[in-house]
């Protein structure tokens, strides 16, 4: 069964066995409590106190400081491509906790046993890792568990499909950016050039890897896609500003199998 | 000078070896292989906690210390794991084991088992506390609402019953505890360990995850479960029931040699096979309508012939009341035997025996067997009264064929004194080094009661000879 | 004898818990680290190849060392430039995360001119190939999907509004 409910700004989409449907209210649970204190939309959340200079960042809570860490820490590595911070400086971990969340929400889900699931948040996919628990529900499949097959929009018409992939264990995780949607959505450090991607898509292990590789190969184009592709294990599709493709090998399988 | 009793012949000798004494066993090599052997233990048993928390930090559990909430619950897991895993280690202590009998004996197996039941406890409650702490954390509230949704997670109701029983089982061997309980109570609580363990091991398998495919931890816990259990299946169940079928004991006659002290004289078929040795003992049962559910450790008092064994027991109590009454041709099976009181534990060339009250009995067969020169060994026997004067006629023939040294002291301790001896000796200054000039060379073996083995065991002690020269058996039956 | 037993099982527990420390931190490392085939033993051609990149007097070094071999004549072919001799230098197996990878190098006149690909295989057997550069792909390669077959839908985040008018949403009310 799926579940839908509107949280950190958009719409998330739980989907688990029947069986397991009171869990949807503690992953609800999760999502809001991480959204009180990172939102920047809440003039009451404990960044937007931080952003407002009413709180030390040094006084911040253990998660936010660990987050904010996190995401330093990506920036490093992507060589500044992935930012947590906005052009005028302010504190935006808007790239960084939405995937964290699913990422809790997911470690939740593991953790109580739940077997097969998926968690959408935004466009961006997470789910049950093979053999996670033993199948308890009528659904699951007595051959093993079932291939979760995922879409990915067609950048500028979002209700079509461009393709869609399977994700399996180990690549459990998917996160889709772009400059379609919210175009503010991505800082980019420095660089004057025209974005050259409109989409990019990061399968990976685990979903902030994920989310940040996508945000970073938007942002820093061709230069950050090979690095990206070269340092990480990931796979990769994208969609450029023609609408032409380009994916790593380790999809074309993938993608080209019902 | 302590009362010498000049060795009487024996009229009734009994059937005892002197070939022993041909070529003496290299004891300090004997001594220096158990002591690699039981640090190797040592170092086994520390190092599979350690490595049940670096199979955590290996598959992943290094990522999980990110946030307070994240560390606290990784700290739970870490001391569940670490807790698991003493808990399995205290089961192949318990199970017997004819390895770490040898090596360490049954007695500082059931020392080290029981010493870590309280750690093993207190590791597996910081689990379910740090676990709900955790959880809370990261889900905003309190530990106590977060049972609460723990117990509706798949094989965690069993968990946390698992723990209760646990506690139970700690809780009831706990020496002050155990005072109040009789010893079957306390017998049957201590078979709900079995429980636990198989009742906590569904949560660790769904929502630990420990045997995820693939993983070291999956061969590391499976290794360590199947040692444990199997050990305890194979020695404490299947090897003595193949034992008992084997050798076919049964009670041949029972004949009171003192008032309340009986031997027990036991048939079967090729007792030799037992491969026991003197001083050591089995776990007895009796099968009778009225003694079959309890079993006894009882030592030997002879060394078993192809054909019979003998125990001497001392009616102590309701248990063994019921033993000297024992019809003739009632069936026994046997578990053993065990014990390093015995030839397997020497260290050093000479022999210093202490033994008193019904404590003469595994000194009896003890000596029997063991090998020594002439003039090498010392025996010391010592009663409260003439009547508990069990076998020694029997050690008196014994010492003489085999040319050791017999004293015996018969009276009661000096009132207000910390003292083994009778009053007179202890009054005529009698001291151990004067009974024993040679005990810095000796193996020193002793055996009886609680209150006079602390008191000897501490004079022994301070007389300076080294820890294993050592081997004492408290014996109150 | 108990000091013995207490040392030991310091030591022993220490290195234990180093070791898992360890695999733990490598395990979790590795996706942030570059993929490097070291190149050594020369198995086909003249030997003193070593990887392409190393310094050149070292191969000049392992050139002289082995130019008893038969065959050899790197004096001859590079008197003077000392780097490895032509020919096709074949690595020993290397286990990566794309799987076990060996490649053949060819030189001529000093420089590389090809690098194959010898032995690829996935976890599943699969040769694969050796870069994960992304490739150009045709929409026609991409086999045509329908939203029935998919469970999710990944997008550039959308906010509620259009998240309304998207297929994830339909996906959503049909599975409700």
């Amino acid at each position: 069964m799926r579940r839908a409910f509107a949280t950190m700004g958009t719409m998330a989409s739980i989907e688990l066995p029947a069986a397991w449907a009171s869990e949807v209210s503690e992953v609800q649970r999760i999502f809001r409590m991480i959204d009180d204190r990172y939102s920047l939309y809440s003039p009451d959340s404990e960044l937007s106190l931080i952003a407002a200079g009413h709180t030390s960042l040094s006084h911040a809570s253990p998660p936010l400081l660990a987050s904010y860490a996190r995401a330093l820490e990506w920036r490093s590595a992507t060589g500044g491509n992935f930012s947590p911070h906005r052009p005028d400086g302010t504190i935006d971990l808007n790239g960084i906790v939405k995937a964290e969340a699913i990422e809790h929400a997911g470690e939740h889900l593991i953790a109580v046993g739940c077997p097969e699931w998926s968690i959408n948040v935004g466009g961006d996919i997470l789910v049950s890792p093979t053999g996670a628990a033993t199948p308890a529900t009528a659904s699951a499949s007595p051959l093993g568990p079932r291939v979760m097959r995922a879409g990915i929009a067609e950048p500028l018409s979002p209700t079509e499909l461009l393709c869609s992939l399977e994700l399996r264990h180990p690549r459990r995780a998917i996160a889709t950016s772009g400059s379609a949607q919210r175009g503010d959505h991505i800082w980019r450090a420095g660089s004057t050039e025209p974005i050259s991607f409109v989409q990019v898509s990061v399968v990976a292990n685990d979903i902030v890897t994920a989310d940040v590789l996508a945000t970073a190969i938007v942002a820093g184009g061709q230069t950050a896609l090979d690095d990206v592709t070269d340092r990480w294990d990931v796979d990769v599709i994208t969609v450029d500003r023609a609408g032409a493709m380009s994916a790593t090998p380790g999809l074309l399988h993938s993608l080209a199998t019902k | 000078m302590s009362t010498q009793v000049r060795p009487r012949a024996a009229t009734a000798r009994p059937r005892t070896a002197l070939a022993a004494v041909a070529t003496a066993p290299d004891y300090r090599r004997n001594f220096a292989r158990r002591a690699r052997l039981s640090d190797l233990l040592v170092v086994a048993l520390w190092a599979s906690g350690a490595a049940a928390a670096a199979l955590f930090l290996a598959s992943g559990g290094v990522d999980q210390f990110t946030s307070v909430a994240e560390t606290v619950t990784s700290i739970g897991i870490v001391s569940g794991l670490v807790g698991t895993d003493f808990i399995l280690v205290m089961l192949v202590l318990a199970a017997r084991i004819p390895l770490i009998d040898r090596t360490i004996g049954h007695d500082r197996a059931i020392a080290v088992h029981r010493s870590l039941g309280k750690p093993a406890l207190y590791l597996l409650l910081a689990h379910g506390a740090l676990l709900l702490t955790g959880y809370g954390l990261s889900s905003g509230i309190n530990p106590i609402a977060e049972i609460g949704p723990m117990l509706s997670l798949p094989d965690m109701p069993l968990a946390f019953i698992a723990l209760g029983l646990m506690i139970a089982v700690v809780v009831s061997s706990l020496i002050a505890v155990r005072r109040r309980f009789s010893y079957e109570g306390w017998h049957l609580v201590h078979l709900l360990s079995y429980v636990s363990v198989a009742f906590a091991l569904p949560h660790q398998l769904s929502v630990g995850g420990v045997l995820a495919d693939g993983t070291l931890q999956r061969v590391y816990w499976i290794a360590l479960y199947v040692v444990a259990l199997g050990s305890i299946v194979t020695f404490r169940f299947a090897e003595p029931l193949v034992s008992s079928l084997r050798h076919r004991m049964r009670v041949a006659a029972v004949t009171e040699i003192a008032p309340g002290v009986s031997t027990i004289q036991l048939a079967g078929n090729d007792l030799r096979g037992l491969e026991a040795s003197g001083g050591q003992f089995f776990i007895w049962r009796f099968w009778t309508p009225r003694t079959w559910w309890h079993s006894h450790p009882i030592s030997l008092s002879a060394m078993p012939t192809a054909s019979s064994a003998r125990i001497t027991v001392r009616n102590l109590g309701k248990g063994s009341a019921q033993l000297t009454t024992i019809p003739v041709g009632t069936r026994v099976s046997i578990e053993g035997p065990y014990g390093l009181f015995s030839d397997a534990a020497r260290t050093s060339p000479k022999l210093a025996i202490i033994a008193a009250g019904i404590g003469v009995t595994p000194v009896r067969a003890l000596l029997e067997q063991a090998s020594f020169a002439p003039g090498e060994a010392t025996i010391l026997l010592r009663a409260s009264t003439a009547e508990e004067t069990y076998h020694w006629d029997e050690i008196r023939a014994i010492a003489a064929a085999k040319g050791a040294t017999c004293y015996s002291m018969i009276g009661h301790r000096p009132r207000g004194v910390d003292s083994w001896m009778t009053a007179a000796d202890y009054e005529r200054g009698v001291t151990l080094q004067s009974a024993f000039p040679d005990l810095a060379d000796s193996d020193v073996f002793l055996c009886g009661p609680t209150a006079w083995l602390d008191l000897i065991e501490a004079d022994v002690h301070s007389s300076g000879i080294r820890p294993q020269q050592i081997h004492a058996e408290r014996f109150d039956w | 004898m108990r000091t013995r037993a207490i040392l030991g099982s310091i030591l022993a527990s220490t290195s234990v818990l180093i070791v898992g420390y360890q695999a733990g931190v490598s395990v979790t490392t590795s996706d942030g680290t570059s993929l490097s085939l070291p190149v050594d033993a020369a198995t086909n051609g003249t030997a003193g190849g070593t990887n392409a990149g190393t310094d050149a007097t070292t191969d000049s070094s392992t050139g002289s060392t082995s130019s008893s071999t038969p065959g050899s004549d790197t004096a001859a072919a590079a008197p003077t430039t000392a780097g490895p001799a032509d020919g096709t230098y074949t690595g020993s197996s290397v286990s990566t995360r794309f799987g076990n990878v060996q490649v053949a190098v060819t030189i001529a006149s000093g420089s590389i001119t090809d690098v194959t690909a010898l032995q690829l295989t996935d976890e599943d057997g699969r040769s694969v190939q050796i870069s994960n550069r992304a490739a150009p792909i045709l929409r026609s390669e991409v086999l045509s999907s329908q939203s029935a077959q998919v469970s999710n839908v990944s997008g550039a985040t959308y906010t509620t509004d259009a998240y309304l008018s998207s297929l994830q949403s339909a996906l959503d009310q049909a599975g409700a």
